[in-house]
């Protein structure tokens, strides 16, 4: 009945008096402080306190442009992002799948590789720090068994990076699971059973009917899991005690910011390294929303 | 964007005003019989806290003009975020912690205002209350000549002894850094390390340049971290470390845990640590601490600890207020007794002399190294962007322990990044 009726004012201003509330809240904390930290980018000389611009211009992305700290902290989060959506996601589907297979007990590993995602990461970490200790953790304990030397997993800058990786794998599984599991209880079991009759294995099936019917899931997840790569940072903290591991070895983009902002009180350069995260972030998620145009069955 | 900008700003103010106002009134009214509320952040926590409220209430008790009102923001980083936080809201409380390091960087954007009216004004400090105080934290205190702060929490570096280790191969307590290299190549042998660090050993290496009769930073601005004998007591450190004669804390921060295991004979700690190493320690550690040792003929020890000052949102009358708590912390009886509670060290001449202060010290032999001390400490030259000089620094100290790089690239990459934030800061 109300589709057939054209909108009145009246009825926009009422819709907008629904809409207000989320509207300013979604103003003040989202986009203001975006175009602010956008405008903060290209502040050269400016006073933080005062909010006095006195200066605008290109400068802080120059510096960037030379610093090596910066040039060090993107490498890092590449490889940190390389490091980690592959495999988190090839592990965590691996999981789900084997999940979706067993009937007994399958709640209780679903909350057991859940309870990394709700378990604080400062909790975490300092499990992982004693895991990673050079004389007394539990890693180099296994490892002692297949006679590989003790690594000094948070001392060494050649191991800081596998140590953190290692650490956001596993952290991130328990999340990507969830979803895939509600994606592969929702792939129609007559798609499965036709393969069947026409005689495809179960490698088969997986490859041709499984992949397929998952793959918006597999997108979603794996768009929100270099997003979340990308952003690395709060892991970071706790696992090396508030440095970027040993010598700068962890040190990511987003760290790069908070040194910036919060040690070194150089509040454009700080907003400036965030605006070319966000466009290096921007620049594979339109990759991937192109590839998945493609590869994505909807 | 202005626009909205306005309207966000406007619809703050008004939200924050009201507040205000909800606060502000009744206060004005009760004037005459309510004491004015001196908000003050610090960033003290267990033992120090409790020990400080007590000063608090005693503070409270002694008067009725003014009432101290203290919040713990947690640990020093995070009392300097807020800081800055609060600066830009506009929320800073009327005084607040500050080491005298990051001063020059408050001083700079606005956020403490300048004591010397207060220390000069007639309830102020005389001639004789400032010669009271020892010269080292005074000078602490004060930035481009001006008072910027008072004086509160001391500490330096001390040196702890494992006497189970030196009674066992037969080794004294070491005197000079000769000493320490003798026996460092004794314990060698039995695979312990003579020498413990925290993650870093800035500290220490800042105290042997100044043995060696250099500043980092002169006042005027002179950047020496790439001096022959910056270069050559980065040496003798990371020759120890790589030859398995010194060990640094890593990952543990602190090198209290190699301490208490066994895995050093010595540490190199603050004063103020004594209290975490007494509770880290096993049963029946037997442990001792000692001043420094010293370096080319001279002992030399860095002062650290923290400051009050009272920040520039405060009113005249807060200030005021601010002024009288600080003067009162810093008297001979409550910087007594705060020394005695928290390991600190009292900062007037006579608390540290007082009859006191002495049977304190007779019945806690660790304080005694950080008294002993005195004479030999130092304070690194504050400067505009000490802090980012402060990163760079460990950056530095980091790349020479993790990625081996020899001490004069290291630090030649230091001087030129130091010359450059002095220079940008004039």
């Amino acid at each position: 009945m109300m589709n057939n009726t054209k909108p009145t004012w009246r009825d926009n201003l009422k819709a907008l008096g629904y809409l207000l509330p989320m509207l300013i809240i979604v103003g003040m904390f989202s986009l203001y402080p975006i175009i602010k930290s956008l405008a903060m980018s290209f502040y050269t000389d400016y006073n933080f306190f005062t909010n006095q611009v006195n200066a605008i211009g290109f400068d802080n992305f120059k510096t960037l442009w030379q610093d090596d700290n910066f040039h060090l902290a993107v490498w890092n989060t590449i490889v940190f992002v390389v490091g980690v959506v592959p495999v988190e996601i090839i592990l965590s589907l691996a999981i789900a799948s084997l999940l979706n297979q067993i009937n007994r007990l399958a709640g209780l590993f679903r909350t057991l590789y859940f309870m990394p995602f709700v378990t604080s990461v400062v909790a975490i970490s300092m499990v992982w720090r004693w895991i990673y200790n050079k004389d007394a953790g539990l890693l180099n304990y296994l490892l002692g068994f297949v006679g590989v030397h003790p690594i000094d997993w948070l001392n060494d800058p050649h191991y800081a990076m596998p140590a953190l990786i290692i650490l956001a794998i596993w952290k991130g599984l328990g999340f990507n699971i969830l979803l895939f599991l509600v994606a592969l209880n929702n792939v129609d079991q007559r798609l499965y059973d036709a393969a069947m009759l026409d005689g495809a294995n179960s490698w088969q099936r997986f490859w041709h009917v499984t992949l397929p019917m998952i793959s918006p899931m597999t997108f979603l997840v794996t768009v929100n899991a270099v997003i979340g790569s990308f952003k690395v940072f709060d892991e970071i903290f706790a696992l090396f005690g508030g440095q970027p591991g040993p010598g700068h070895s962890t040190l990511t983009v987003v760290y790069y910011l908070y040194q910036m902002f919060y040690e070194q009180n150089k509040y454009g350069l700080a907003a400036a390294s965030g605006v070319v995260l966000f466009l290096m972030i921007l620049v594979v998620t339109l990759f991937q929303l192109w590839w998945s145009k493609k590869h994505v069955h909807y | 964007m202005k626009t909205w900008t306005k309207l966000f700003a406007g619809s703050a103010v008004l939200a924050l005003t009201s507040g205000v106002f909800a606060t502000a009134v009744p206060t004005v009214a009760n004037a005459a019989s309510k004491p004015t509320k001196i908000t003050f952040w610090h960033a003290m926590t267990g033992n120090y806290a409790k020990a400080l409220d007590d000063q608090i209430k005693a503070f409270n008790a002694s008067q009725s003009k003014y009432e101290i009102v203290a919040t713990a923001q947690g640990d020093y980083t995070t009392l300097n975020q807020k800081v800055m936080a609060a600066a830009k809201s506009k929320t800073l409380p009327d005084m607040a912690q500050a080491t005298y390091t990051q001063v020059p960087d408050y001083a700079k954007d606005g956020i403490v205002t300048n004591l010397d009216s207060q220390v000069k004004g007639k309830s102020g400090l005389s001639k004789a209350d400032l010669k009271n105080i020892y010269p080292g934290f005074l000078e602490q205190a004060k930035y481009k000549g001006s008072y910027y702060a008072m004086p509160f929490s001391a500490s330096v570096r001390v040196m702890f002894y494992n006497k189970s280790i030196l009674k066992q191969y037969n080794l004294a307590v070491p005197k000079t850094w000769d000493d320490v290299a003798k026996m460092a190549k004794t314990l060698k042998d039995h695979n312990i390390a003579a020498v413990g660090y925290d993650k870093s050993f800035d500290m220490e290496w800042n105290s042997m340049v100044r043995s060696a009769g250099v500043k980092l930073v002169t006042p005027a601005g002179k950047v020496n971290v790439n001096s022959k004998q910056a270069v050559a007591a980065a040496k003798t450190i990371t020759d120890m470390v790589d030859n398995g004669e010194a060990l640094t804390a890593g990952s543990d921060i602190y090198g209290t845990t190699n301490f208490v295991n066994g895995k050093t004979a010595l540490s190199f700690s603050s004063s103020a640590g004594i209290s975490a190493t007494k509770a880290a320690a096993p049963q029946g550690f037997d442990w001792g601490t000692a001043v420094m040792p010293s370096y080319k003929g001279k002992q030399a020890t860095m002062l650290a600890g923290n400051n009050l000052v009272t920040t520039a949102q405060a009113s005249k009358k807060e200030q005021a207020g601010a002024f009288a708590f600080m003067k009162f912390l810093a008297s001979d009886k409550q910087t007594e007794k705060w020394a005695e509670a928290t390991g600190y060290l009292p900062i007037t001449k006579k608390a540290a002399n007082s009859a006191d202060y002495k049977s304190y010290l007779k019945a806690n032999p660790l304080a005694k190294a950080a008294s002993d001390s005195l004479p030999g400490a130092f304070s690194d030259t504050a400067f505009l962007g000490y802090q980012e000089y402060r990163t760079d620094l460990l950056s530095a100290t980091d790349a020479m322990l993790t990625k081996k790089t020899a001490p004069k690239d290291a630090l030649d990459t230091l001087q030129k990044q130091t010359t450059k934030i002095v220079k940008d800061n004039k």
